[in-house]
């Protein structure tokens, strides 16, 4: 039972975009798409016909099948409500890191594999951001990981609910910007428009269509859903499912909830209260938030012993 | 209370909150934010005080806490704004190297100053972790100093300096007598309105307060 835990992530991340909206929406004075809207666009696009460009090769019909299998095996390697789960020795924190990254690469080349100006503007700037979120996230993630000694993230997941300390205050801080970073949130990108000259993961997918689209974005809700419990698992891994002293899996699973209702709102807010900056100006935030990560190992090694 | 604040050491976080707003000085562009960082920096630092008042149970560090409050915390940046005003400013702040690379910079020198100060002098006091981050702060200042045009940012500079300072001689000595502590925050005070009247005067005889251009005399 504790093996299917992926199956909640993979099951209800278009809810989360879906209350990520209707919470924006309502912070914005407007009524917005219901919280299941997400549900009916995949089930729309599943059944549409599909165009795909006749100067396309085998890489623009592959990368929507790898992009879902990669972000699925990361949702794999992540505990959910319970620290109990026998994928978790397949994997670590690294390899996670390296999944979303084989799948930006793939979705980068598709962008370029269509030949047209906003696919190509598309992967260049995700290849842009990703420069400096990667790092990034590899420093506050390895905050957690000298702390819990290990970078498996049931490990890590387990050692956590009883050590928080001024490092992983820094550490956070800096993972939710990448977390922003990685999900295409206003700041960075803007997910709600595909009319801009200034997107960023909408420009790369925007030749995509039908079945395709829809791997491509569930993918993507996928992706911002294992993030999200990424953070709470590193950071809060209270009340979840473990093997001495643990709750039982209900109560893990409402106090999983709630956790994720609290990243939704934290998204919401920060995606009404702040403009999206000029992609020029970027490298300054990111790398404010790089030194952010920076200073929290640094602090961790040499303060905290 | 007492327990509470060593359970969740409070005076750590504190003290990286006053890390942070040094650091963050460096990513600001406008002059206003550098006076909320000093106002954000002066709010921490009273509360530090008030928390160590807390552990210690000495008055005069309660009375300490108070005065941080009301000259560093309420009064200098109701003056620096009104300067700001008066000046008007243009908002944007030209640092002789860009952004990232202070940033980066500042990020350096902490951890030159965690490897060093890592064992050592620190003999007395309640928190080393305190007085590697003052340490840290009054070179993050002096670099803010060194690599900042307008003439409010280099106040804005000394005074963090000042918390920096204040700070390291706290976390080594409990705080200094209250007599000692009323007279080096009125030296602030006074020194903070003679350097803002002293930036107007520049903005007034230059039409700019730029230092780069104070290296043509003036008669």
């Amino acid at each position: 039972m504790h093996n299917f835990q992926f199956l909640i992530i993979i099951l209800f991340s278009p809810l989360v975009n879906g209350v990520i909206k209707k919470l924006k929406a309502s912070m914005q004075g407007r009524v917005g798409p219901g919280v299941l809207q997400p549900y009916y666009d995949l089930l729309r696009l599943l059944k549409k016909d599909m165009v795909v460009s006749t100067v396309t090769s085998w890489i623009f019909k592959a990368t929507p099948y790898i992009v879902f299998a990669a972000t699925v095996a990361a949702a794999l390697i992540v505990p959910v409500v319970s620290t109990l789960s026998s994928f978790s020795i397949t994997g670590d924190v690294i390899a996670l890191i390296y999944l979303f990254a084989l799948a930006r690469f793939f979705m980068a080349l598709a962008g370029l594999d269509a030949g047209t100006g906003f696919g190509g503007e598309g992967s260049s700037r995700e290849m842009t951001v990703a420069i400096l979120v990667e790092p990034m996230m590899m420093l506050a993630l390895f905050t957690a990981a000298i702390s819990a000694g290990s970078t498996n993230l049931v490990r890590i997941a387990t050692v956590q609910s009883v050590n928080f300390s001024p490092s992983h205050l820094l550490a956070l801080s800096a993972f939710l910007v990448a977390i922003i970073a990685e999900t295409g949130r206003v700041p960075v990108d803007n997910p709600d428009t595909h009319l801009e000259l200034t997107m960023i993961h909408e420009g790369m997918i925007l030749e995509y269509s039908g079945r395709y689209l829809a791997l491509m974005e569930w993918g993507h809700y996928i992706k911002q859903m294992v993030l999200f419990t990424l953070a709470v698992d590193i950071f809060f891994p209270g009340g979840m499912v473990q093997a001495s002293g643990g709750v039982t899996i209900v109560a893990a699973a409402g106090i999983y909830a709630l956790k994720m209702v609290g990243m939704a709102v934290l998204m919401a807010l920060i995606e009404s209260t702040r403009a999206k900056v000029r992609f020029f100006q970027l490298p300054s935030i990111l790398g404010s938030a790089f030194v952010l990560a920076f200073l929290s190992l640094l602090t961790h090694i040499m303060m905290e012993k | 209370m007492k327990n509470w604040i060593e359970a969740f050491s409070v005076i750590d976080y504190i003290s990286i909150g006053i890390l942070l707003t040094a650091v963050t000085l460096n990513a600001f562009k406008s002059i206003e934010s550098y006076v909320k960082a000093y106002t954000i920096n002066s709010w921490l630092l009273a509360g530090l005080i008030a928390v160590v008042a807390v552990l210690v149970g000495e008055t005069h560090l309660y009375i300490a806490a108070l005065l941080t409050l009301a000259t560093k915390g309420i009064l200098i940046p109701l003056f620096l704004r009104r300067i700001v005003r008066r000046m008007r400013v243009t908002h944007e702040i030209q640092p002789y190297i860009g952004n990232s690379l202070s940033l980066a910079i500042s990020g350096i020198l902490v951890a030159v100053v965690y490897a060093s100060l890592k064992d050592g002098i620190f003999v007395t006091g309640f928190s080393r972790n305190a007085l590697q981050i003052s340490i840290a702060v009054i070179l993050i200042s002096l670099f803010i100093m060194i690599t900042r045009k307008k003439a409010l940012t280099l106040v804005i500079g000394l005074l963090f300096m000042e918390n920096g300072l204040f700070l390291a001689g706290f976390s080594l000595t409990f705080g200094m007598p209250t007599m000692i502590e009323l007279g080096m925050l009125f030296d602030m005070l006074m020194g903070v309105i003679i350097l803002g009247i002293f930036a107007v005067q520049i903005k007034r005889a230059f039409a700019s307060a730029d230092l780069d251009q104070l290296t043509v005399l003036k008669g």
